[in-house]
């Protein structure tokens, strides 16, 4: 959805998403299981599990982490976030 | 903390999480009495604690964010009281416990800390500032997608893009969720209140609503201090879907600068276009 915006900013200049810790992951997939926006799909190869539509997250939603047994999720700091939205819309989105 | 309760900890057993969830039971059966449920056997034979849970509120303790046990909780249908989490209390105290599976003197330190805590907490943790006068609106612009009919406050509410509202009168600003998120989350069987006193930017989290299907964080509209808390859905968080806009409410806040927010807000027309994206989106 490159058209998507997020308060009048594109969604793909927002960098909040969840980054997944591979040292603590233990592929259980609840995040997956949980997530009805499809930001992680599973993979044959490499690590089974991978952010794949970082745009496809919520901004602002944390609800993955909270299923994360291990606590192998994490996201950005929302204040920088919000700044970051603020300049860009006034750049105009 | 007050009375007893029937304590359900998840006594996971593979991670340093569980065993520190089951002491925390041990901790609080100890200090302020009630009942401990075993998890296995509640799952084997839950005739085993009908009494028990008939009796006492159910108090469910987890070790980690999978939440074993507040998920065989609502498996079976039991109404939950209060809950603790080990590994938040543990970020909350700025604590990294021991590895292994036997608990070390920081988790112990820990857990006796936690057990403390809520022993000491006043007994209505979400004692409530008379509200200012709020009423049910009755305008409301309607949004509809295949077979959901979604209501939205026509005048004096406004939204972020995270479904949550605000609606400001005097020196109040009121919060809560939009008719959009009571109808996908379906029943909502939680409310973790916000903490009362506490100063809160626009964004930050207003506690969070869970339901069989998803957990949600209230995410602020406005920045300020929270000076009130609808402690009634502690007991009725039900009331979330009956009446989102009204007796659902969750925080009330003093706010601090609302026209600097508000910048950041939409109004009811301007929210109606984002939720029937959503509601599409969530059918494909």
């Amino acid at each position: 959805m490159p058209d998507d915006t997020f308060m009048g900013v594109k969604r793909e200049r927002i960098p909040w998403f969840p980054t997944i810790d591979y040292s603590k992951c233990d592929f259980c997939m609840e995040c997956d299981k949980f997530c009805p926006h499809r930001v992680f799909e599973h993979r044959e190869s490499g690590p089974k599990l991978v952010v794949a539509n970082p745009s496809n997250c919520v901004v602002f939603c944390r609800a993955c982490s909270k299923t994360c047994g291990p606590d192998a999720i994490s996201f950005p700091s929302k204040p920088g976030i919000i700044t970051l939205i603020k300049n860009l819309r006034e750049e105009g989105g | 903390m007050s009375g007893q309760y029937a304590i359900l900890p998840c006594n996971g057993l593979d991670k340093n999480a569980g065993p520190l969830a089951r002491e925390l039971a041990l901790n609080l059966a100890a200090e302020a009495g009630g009942e401990i449920i075993c998890p296995v056997l509640l799952n084997t034979a839950p005739s085993r604690y009908e009494r028990a849970t008939a009796e006492m509120p159910l108090l469910v303790i987890d070790g980690c964010s999978t939440r074993c046990a507040t998920k065989l909780a609502n498996r079976l249908g039991l109404k939950i009281g209060e809950k603790l989490l080990v590994t938040d209390g543990a970020k909350d105290a700025g604590v990294t416990v021991e590895e292994g599976l036997t608990p070390g003197p920081i988790g112990l330190a820990l857990v006796a800390r936690l057990a403390a805590d809520f022993v000491a907490k006043a007994a209505p943790s979400v004692a409530q500032e008379s509200p200012a006068d709020f009423e049910t609106p009755v305008e409301f612009i309607t949004v509809t997608y295949d077979k959901y009919i979604f209501k939205i406050p026509a005048a004096g509410y406004f939204f972020n893009e995270n479904d949550c509202w605000v609606r400001v009168i005097g020196d109040r600003a009121r919060v809560g969720v939009s008719d959009y998120v009571q109808q996908s989350m379906t029943d909502i069987t939680f409310f973790d209140p916000p903490r009362l006193g506490a100063e809160v930017s626009q964004f930050d989290d207003l506690g969070s609503i869970e339901s069989a299907k998803a957990v949600m964080d209230v995410i602020s509209p406005v920045s300020g201090k929270i000076v009130a808390v609808n402690s009634e859905l502690v007991d009725r968080p039900e009331m979330i879907n009956e009446d989102p806009y009204g007796k659902g409410w969750i925080a009330e806040l003093e706010p601090q600068d609302f026209d600097s927010d508000k910048g950041l807000l939409l109004t009811g027309e301007e929210y109606s276009p984002i939720v029937k994206k959503k509601a599409a989106e969530a059918q494909h």
